[in-house]
């Protein structure tokens, strides 16, 4: 039920302060060093040089981590709770992936811009097609394996996708393209960008966090959640289009980024009590202060080449699943939960 | 027994994936009566449960308090019939009190704060199935017999008029059988019309006002428990040789042998 726990809200709280923090120190960082004092004076006044740096470079990249980390985390928590398990993550089964090809498709073929409407548009139709996939198979069942294997077929096929995108390129600035939208980066994004994105990502919130209830019913499986009244086609439905919807749009901007949906809720999950519909609103929080951390840290490493910040996750969240499955391997195994 | 039935079915069938389960099943359900469903594995007594339930679509007559079952919206069908399916599955290590809250899942309005009406409902399933003393715990540490009361519970905070539950003693212990079917008579008692599915023929015996009796998808028998479970019957539903003793003013059915 809607009313929060003081644990919850505590957390929430300390989620956003987190946050803000990040924020201030993403627009810090940078080839050009601000302290914390020239960063919020150069935002609020917008003149010189550190206004121009501050504002129209670091302000959009900063938001757009926001954005695109809750949204993230948002839909990992939506799937896992859709889907009833912990494993249950977009990069999984290759929504990225599937929304980077048909992005990439449609600038190596179409001769769109990248700031065009019709790249976000065929990022959430790529997401959907992957998506869509997975709850179709897995949807009823909700089998740890089943999911599982389902996302690695899935998540084959949109790499095939890519790689006869690859193939076919006429020309090598495409693969070079291809391959930009595959790492993951926030370098560079202006607010045509930010602007491209925002809606698509709001409107993901909006429908996912509709079916909170319905997730929390889920928990004793669809007969007993749909004898409760749960409409389980509208619900499958709606996270479908919410996940594509959000995956979709974060890709177009700012390519693959994968696993922050995995270790966002993961991270937060304990707190709320394992329930589905309460992990929703800290698991997007953590979401967006992960990825505003790793796209900060990317600035901060060392490196000839500025990290992408898809490595940065994919680095970190592919033996973070590791040690879930570890944790999940009764099941995997056979064994009764 | 006149009363106008809670829930009723009239010529139901059902099919999945084309496969006819159950055939034009007819029994009506009364306020104040505990019904068990008796029959063999794959008779189709949990799609027989399900259809009644509303939860997948069959062919025939449902009502439900005297109008058609697919005339409520799911809201205000889940306001009347609770339904407890089979296995007490909780998919996430949420806190006991909690998984009985989602029995006021269809009650009021979705996003407002509880009612006093709803903590009066949880607090009371809790307490009639003795799962008080650990409300705060995770539901996925209980033992087998915590999580079957916990399950029960939640169907009881719903406060339906009808109670379907699947197999709610499956895999319990002896005391945890009695104490589930105690209740679930308790709940028939207070005014609820109460269907349960049951394997262990005594307990059906003892327990239940009616049997009704399922073979192949058809009802066999509708009647009280000495008449639905005599030995000529059991032999033809289950294939099993049974001795009827008495006990406790009851006629009790030992299955001896297989035929």
């Amino acid at each position: 039920m809607p009313v929060t726990p003081p644990r919850s809200r505590r957390l929430i709280l300390g989620l956003t302060a987190l946050i803000l923090l990040l924020m201030l120190v993403s627009l810090m960082v940078g080839p050009a060093g601000l302290s914390p004092r020239e960063a919020l004076l150069a935002l609020i006044s917008g003149e010189g040089p550190a206004g121009i740096i501050v504002r129209d470079i670091r302000l959009p990249r900063t938001l757009l981590a926001v954005l695109i980390g809750a949204t993230l985390g948002l839909s990992g928590a939506a799937l896992q709770g859709l889907l009833r398990n912990p494993l249950a993550e977009p990069a999984l089964f290759g929504a990225p992936q599937a929304a980077a090809a048909a992005a990439s498709f449609m600038i190596a073929f179409g001769f769109v811009s990248a700031t065009s409407l019709a790249v976000p548009l065929a990022g959430m139709a790529g997401a959907l097609v992957s998506v869509g996939g997975l709850v179709a198979i897995a949807g009823s069942r909700a089998s740890l394996t089943v999911i599982l294997l389902a996302g690695l077929a899935l998540a084959s096929f949109a790499g095939a996708v890519t790689a006869l995108i690859l193939n076919l390129a006429p020309n090598p600035f495409i693969a070079l393209e291809v391959a930009f939208w595959l790492l993951g980066s926030l370098e560079d994004r202006s607010s045509d960008h930010l602007m491209i994105a925002a809606p698509f990502l709001l409107a993901s919130w909006v429908v996912l966090f509709a079916n909170a209830r319905s997730f929390r019913a889920l928990t004793l499986g669809e007969d007993a959640a749909a004898s409760l009244g749960v409409d389980l086609v509208r619900t499958r439905l709606m996270v479908v289009v919410g996940v594509a919807l959000g995956v979709g749009a974060a890709v177009a901007v700012a390519g693959s980024i994968g696993f922050v949906g995995l270790v966002a809720p993961h991270l937060v999950r304990r707190a709320v009590n394992s329930d589905p519909a309460r992990v929703m609103l800290p698991g997007a929080l953590a979401g967006a202060a992960l990825l505003l951390a790793a796209d900060t840290a990317v600035r901060i490493i060392p490196a000839a080449i500025e990290l992408k910040v898809g490595v940065v996750t994919a680095l970190i969240g592919v033996p973070f699943f590791l040690m879930m499955i570890f944790g999940e391997r009764r099941e995997l195994e056979g064994a009764p939960a | 027994m006149s009363a106008a039935p809670m829930l009723a079915a009239d010529g139901l069938s059902v099919r999945l994936d084309r496969a006819p389960i159950v055939k034009e099943a007819s029994l009506a359900l009364q306020g104040g009566q505990f019904t068990a469903l008796v029959g063999p594995n794959g008779a189709g007594k949990t799609t027989l449960i399900r259809a009644l339930a509303g939860l997948i679509p069959a062919s025939g007559i449902i009502m439900l308090d005297g109008m058609g079952l697919s005339t409520f919206s799911p809201r205000e069908r889940a306001r009347r019939i609770a339904y407890l399916p089979q296995g007490n599955t909780f998919h996430w290590p949420m806190p006991v009190e909690q998984i009985v809250a989602l029995g006021r899942y269809p009650h009021g309005d979705p996003f407002a704060p509880p009612t006093e009406a709803d903590r009066m409902a949880v607090a009371h399933a809790m307490e009639i199935t003795g799962i008080r003393d650990f409300l705060h715990r995770p539901v996925t540490h209980l033992s087998g017999g915590e999580r079957a009361r916990v399950a029960l519970a939640r169907a009881l905070a719903t406060e339906a008029k009808v109670l379907l539950a699947d197999e709610p003693t499956m895999s319990l212990d002896p005391r945890h059988q009695l104490t589930v079917m105690d209740l679930l008579r308790d709940q028939a008692r207070k005014g609820s019309a109460v269907l349960a599915v049951v394997h262990d023929l005594a307990l059906a015996a003892r327990y239940a006002d009616r049997v009704i009796t399922i073979q192949e998808g058809r009802v066999s028998a509708d009647a009280r428990p000495q008449d639905a479970l005599n030995a000529e019957r059991i032999a033809s539903v289950f294939g099993v040789e049974a001795t009827i003793i008495e006990f406790d003013k009851s006629r009790i059915p030992v299955a001896r042998r297989a035929l």
